[in-house]
């Protein structure tokens, strides 16, 4: 478990960090947090000519709010996001509750959003995210910069829109209005392991009504999977009341259920065949969604932030 | 009751001052990396090591091939585990010659400068290998349609235990409860994987190893290199765990010291965990058929188990572990009559060697998943199903009917302390209470009742101990155990400064050194203190008999007249006078006691506990609370001991929810992101675990210690999926099959309604 020689380049300046990706005629890679590239350089599975590794770059680190989204830079660690506060509203809530099930925290103080949404994991968590919030991927290649909508972003586990000669500078996350309320569920085997389905949840409600849903799901399928039909399923649904009762009676389960059999598309893994998968994701859905409800009722008995 | 007590080896180990085998520096020193079939099962066609000979930094590439002399696996030379029979026409060849039989299996070996440069080179050797059908379970390796061994059957070894029974005694009986269970192959995963370096120098050759039996080892390898065997020292330094995986004679071990002899050059061998989960051996893997018979009131009539071992490919140590669960399969009943059958089967998986509990908790999961099955047949509550069937202290020595003497015990009474601890009836009343409430969380209360069995068999039931008195005051303390991070400097210092009035700081411990250490039989089978303690403190009372000889010869006085106190001798009459142990020595000379131990099997004992709730929805088990019972002899060190047991129940927590190896449809194990694959509990899943003991002492020593370091492994798991059984009401034993993970859960728990 030595990697392979390689060449390695820590640029200061984002110029730089592309123009070393710029030589197609090499393999780079870009070492971020390192978390995943680390284990697959050891494995041998990737066998760069050249690592560029990002982390002397200034400003890269850089977590900001303007113009309604929450921008964040290329060397944001997962662990800045474990606080709410890391965005005003909602979004800082679904994030902080989201972060705080990625891995376990040494992985946590080196690992970053950036780094996640390029390797484009199927179970992992930022990337589900991403298209749930619809976000914007930043890229700066040699012929200048350009966002791709994370729904363009994920062609498959571990195959993204990224160029090679592109670096991701930073991810821009649209705020969520107030009257959102938000949800995530994760189920996995052990408290460091990966997630066996991971699912949040952004419910817009207005008089008692869903007017916008927003359901990700992650390791249901090859990329992250927004749960479209799932959502058009909960438009105009009444969100006032937590499931109980007969699952099929109720809007959140029915959802679960379009989730885990429309939008989703599992492969089977070790000890999780397809139903299994499905049965997780219907459970899941119904607990964000149920949870996307409690935070609400909470907002209007007035704990905003 | 451990607060207070420290560990001599933490000062140490804690500050980064620890020296394992990958810490010692020896200049000129080569890295080994092999290079591994990725194939389960195939002849190996061709092997093409001249491009890694290209390769910069690479001394040189080897296949069997190109080292004709190249010695195979010895046959363990210790215990009747590993028969003739078994292994004739079977060897396990050190490098795969003309057949690979697991993924794994190493086909060539590199020597670089440093490890890099040995896996460049490694990484350039070609491989072509034809494949084979593999064969990864009994149930395949027994059809027939795939054969290991050209002309040999894929049978090595079969065996029973006790007397056949009677048809008649299944047909008469009230009850019969029958069940298949599954005892999955782990990975025995210490923190640190193997580790071996081999120094030649001046016809003499040194080892550094991990290891759990440094004797053992000099002699086996000085068996297959032709060297005698006092021109091989075998130095075990700080080790980063065993678990019973350190024990043997490895492929690598051979080769790396093969070549270091060879070139001339000092190789080592450190083994990383990608290697250590596809080439070190596995523990476990066994298929169980049961019968239980019971009259009417639960009275046990009759066990029988037959099991198909999976013992991989080479039928080593492995082949003789199922036979410690056919001889246990009596466990703690007074079952009149017990069967059990053997067949070690093998299969195109990595050898099956012993893991921590090796053969014991098979037998005992085996035992206590069917008392819970009969209980719940009879209505009867399973604590009551079991106390009404314990041994009783009374009739010990109990000879069982499987052939094991078992030596001391009151197993009821660890059982009644262990639902006390538990406050097992405030459980039983809450699950009653859920039971009846719609949508409350399944809770269950699970039991297990163990006997192990702990020194090991007649072969290895002796142990070498020695003191040697030094004139600055000092004590030097010599065991022939070997530890591999069970604190023996702490606990044989102990043992020997007790006796002798001195401070233990005094005595200094030398063991898993065979240039320091006479003779030895090392540490596993959890005989460290039972036996090896045993003889340290039986070395202490010769040591002051003989310090009172000396100064009685010395002052003229019969040595009845010497006193020993506070490690000062004094004379008893006339002119008072006083001398301490070191001037007696700078007085008259070296002194030193020798001594060997001989002792018999012990079996310890214990019930553990657990309860669990269950997410039916997701399969989910949440442990609530675990209570362990152990009954360990006379125990040493509490703390030391309390470690053990907290350490063998997360390996019993990890057997019953977390481990096992899944195996692609090609034969090839699925963990290909490593311990992101093959999960091992951490502290996040350690639940509340309750510690309590009753103190039965071991007959056969004076020290009166048995074995303390397998318990977790035996007892937690058939506990534990008792409880799950019990939480979600499931009677038939096919649908909880180990690791409960939540799909096997969520599978059971709605196994009635129709996917």
């Amino acid at each position: 478990m030595k990697p392979a020689a390689f060449d390695y380049l820590a640029p200061a300046t984002v110029r730089e960090a592309v123009d070393a990706l710029a030589d197609t005629s090499r393999h780079a890679q870009v070492l971020a947090g390192g978390q995943s590239l680390m284990l697959e350089l050891h494995y041998r599975r990737s066998r760069p000519d050249l690592v560029v590794d990002i982390n002397r770059v200034r400003g890269l680190d850089r977590l900001d709010v303007r113009d309604g989204a929450l921008h964040v830079g290329a060397l944001a660690r997962h662990r800045d996001f474990e606080s709410p506060e890391v965005a005003p509203g909602p979004l800082g809530r679904l994030l902080s509750l989201a972060a705080h099930h990625i891995a376990h925290p040494p992985i946590r103080a080196l690992g970053t959003m950036a780094g996640s949404l390029a390797w484009a994991h199927p179970a992992a968590e930022w990337c589900a995210m991403a298209v749930t919030l619809d976000a914007g991927i930043e890229l700066r290649g040699p012929t200048g910069a350009r966002v791709v909508g994370a729904r363009d972003f994920f062609h498959g586990p571990h195959l993204t829109a990224r160029r090679r000669q592109e670096l991701i500078t930073a991810v821009r996350l649209p705020l969520l209005g107030d009257t959102t309320g938000i949800g995530f569920a994760e189920h996995r085997r052990t408290q460091a392991s990966f997630a066996v389905i991971a699912v949040m949840a952004a419910l817009t409600v207005f008089d008692g009504v869903v007017t916008e849903a927003r359901i990700g799901l992650a390791n249901a399928a090859g990329t992250p999977v927004r749960a479209y039909a799932a959502e058009r399923s909960l438009v105009g649904a009444e969100a006032a009341r937590p499931l109980s009762g007969p699952p099929e009676h109720h809007p959140f389960a029915r959802a679960g259920g379009i989730a885990a059999e429309c939008d989703a598309d599992p492969r089977a893994r070790p000890y999780a065949d397809v139903a299994y998968q499905r049965q997780v994701i219907a459970v899941l859905v119904g607990r964000a969604l149920n949870q996307a409800c409690e935070d609400l009722r909470r907002l209007s008995g007035g704990d905003r932030r | 009751m451990w607060h207070g007590w420290t560990r001599r080896e933490d000062e140490r180990l804690l500050t980064g001052r620890g020296r394992y085998v990958a810490d010692i520096v020896v200049p000129k020193c080569l890295d080994a990396a092999f290079v591994r079939s990725a194939v389960a099962h195939g002849r190996l066609r061709e092997v093409d090591c001249a491009p890694a000979r290209r390769v910069p930094g690479v001394i040189g590439a080897w296949s069997a091939a190109d080292l004709p002399d190249l010695p195979a696996v010895p046959r363990a030379a210790l215990t009747d585990l590993s028969t003739p029979q078994a292994v004739a026409g079977r060897e396990w060849p050190s490098l795969a010659t003309d057949r690979v039989r697991y993924a794994g299996e190493a086909v060539a070996v590199v020597i670089g400068a440093d490890r890099y440069r040995a896996e460049d080179g490694a990484a350039e050797v070609g491989v072509r290998i034809d494949p084979l059908p593999p064969a990864v379970s009994t149930v395949e390796a027994l059809d027939g349609s795939v054969t290991l061994f050209d002309g040999r059957d894929n049978v090595a070894l079969e065996g029973s235990a006790g007397a056949p029974i009677d048809e008649a005694v299944w047909r008469e009986a009230a009850v019969v409860v029958e069940a298949r269970y599954r005892q999955q192959l782990l990975l025995p995963s210490p923190m640190e994987c193997r580790a071996f370096l081999a120094v030649p120098e001046g016809g003499r050759l040194t080892i550094w190893c991990s290891h759990q039996a440094p004797h053992r080892l000099r002699d086996e390898l000085a068996r297959v290199l032709g060297l005698a065997a006092e021109r091989i020292r075998v130095v075990v330094p700080d080790s980063g765990g065993a678990f019973g995986s350190k024990s043997a004679t490895f492929p690598e071990y051979v080769t790396a010291a093969f070549l270091a002899v060879k070139l001339g050059r000092p190789i080592r061998w450190i083994e990383d965990r990608a290697e250590s989960l596809v080439a070190a051996t596995r523990g476990r893997g066994q298929d169980q058929r049961v019968r239980l018979a019971a009259d009417a009131d639960g009275r046990l009539l009759a066990f029988e188990l037959n099991i198909d071992a999976d013992v991989g490919a080479y039928p080593q140590l492995g082949a003789g572990l199922p036979m410690l669960t056919a001889s246990m399969a009596t466990g703690a009943y007074t079952t009149p009559l017990v069967h059990a059958t053997v067949r070690s089967v093998l299969t195109t998986t990595t050898p099956t060697y012993p893991y921590r509990g090796a053969g014991r908790p098979e037998a005992t999961y085996a035992v206590e998943r069917s008392m819970d099955l009969l209980a719940h047949r009879l209505r009867m509550d399973p604590a009551e199903l079991r106390r009404r069937n314990l041994i009783p202290p009374e009739r010990f020595p109990y000879e069982t009917p499987t052939g094991r003497r078992y030596d001391s015990g009151n197993y009821s009474a660890a059982l009644d302390l262990a639902l006390k601890t538990l406050d097992y009836g405030r459980w039983r009343a809450e699950q009653a209470q859920r039971r009846a409430e719609p949508g409350a969380a399944p809770l269950g209360i699970g039991l297990s009742c163990y006997v192990e069995r702990s020194g090991g068999e007649a072969a290895g039931l002796h142990e070498f101990a020695g003191l040697e008195a030094c004139p600055d005051g000092t004590v030097i303390a010599r065991c022939g155990t070997a530890s591999s991070g069970q604190s023996h400097e702490t606990t044989f210092c102990s043992l020997v400064a007790g006796p002798l009035g001195l401070e233990e700081s005094r005595v200094r411990l030398i063991e898993g050194d065979t240039g320091e250490v006479a003779e030895g039989v090392g540490s596993f089978a959890s005989r460290s203190a039972q036996l090896g303690g045993a003889a340290l403190r039986q070395a202490a009372t010769v040591l002051i008999g003989r310090a009172r000889e000396r100064a009685a010869r010395l002052w003229g006085l019969p040595p009845g007249e010497v006193t020993w106190s506070g490690g000062t001798l004094r004379s008893g009459a006339g002119e008072p006078v006083e001398l301490t142990l070191g001037d007696l020595v700078k007085a008259t000379g070296p002194l030193r006691v020798d001594e060997r131990i001989r002792a018999h099997t012990a079996f310890p004992f214990g019930a553990h506990a657990a309860v669990v709730q269950v997410d039916p929805d997701l399969g989910t088990v949440r442990v609530l609370r675990l209570v362990a019972v152990d009954d360990y002899g006379v125990v040493v060190n509490p703390m030391v001991v309390a470690g053990q047991t907290r350490g063998s129940v997360a390996q019993g927590i990890g057997q019953a929810l977390y481990e096992g190896v899944p195996y692609g449809e090609d034969g090839v194990p699925l963990l290909r992101d490593g311990l992101l694959d093959y999960l091992l509990p951490t502290i996040s899943e350690m639940p509340p675990l309750d510690m309590a003991e009753t103190i039965t002492p071991n007959p056969s020593t004076r020290l009166g210690a048995k074995g303390a370091g397998e318990a977790g492994c035996i007892g937690m798991p058939p506990a534990i999926v008792n409880a799950v059984a019990d939480a979600l009401e499931v009677t038939d034993p096919g649908l909880l099959r180990m690791p409960l993970t939540p799909d096997v859960v969520w599978q059971a728990a709605h196994a009635g309604e129709g996917r």
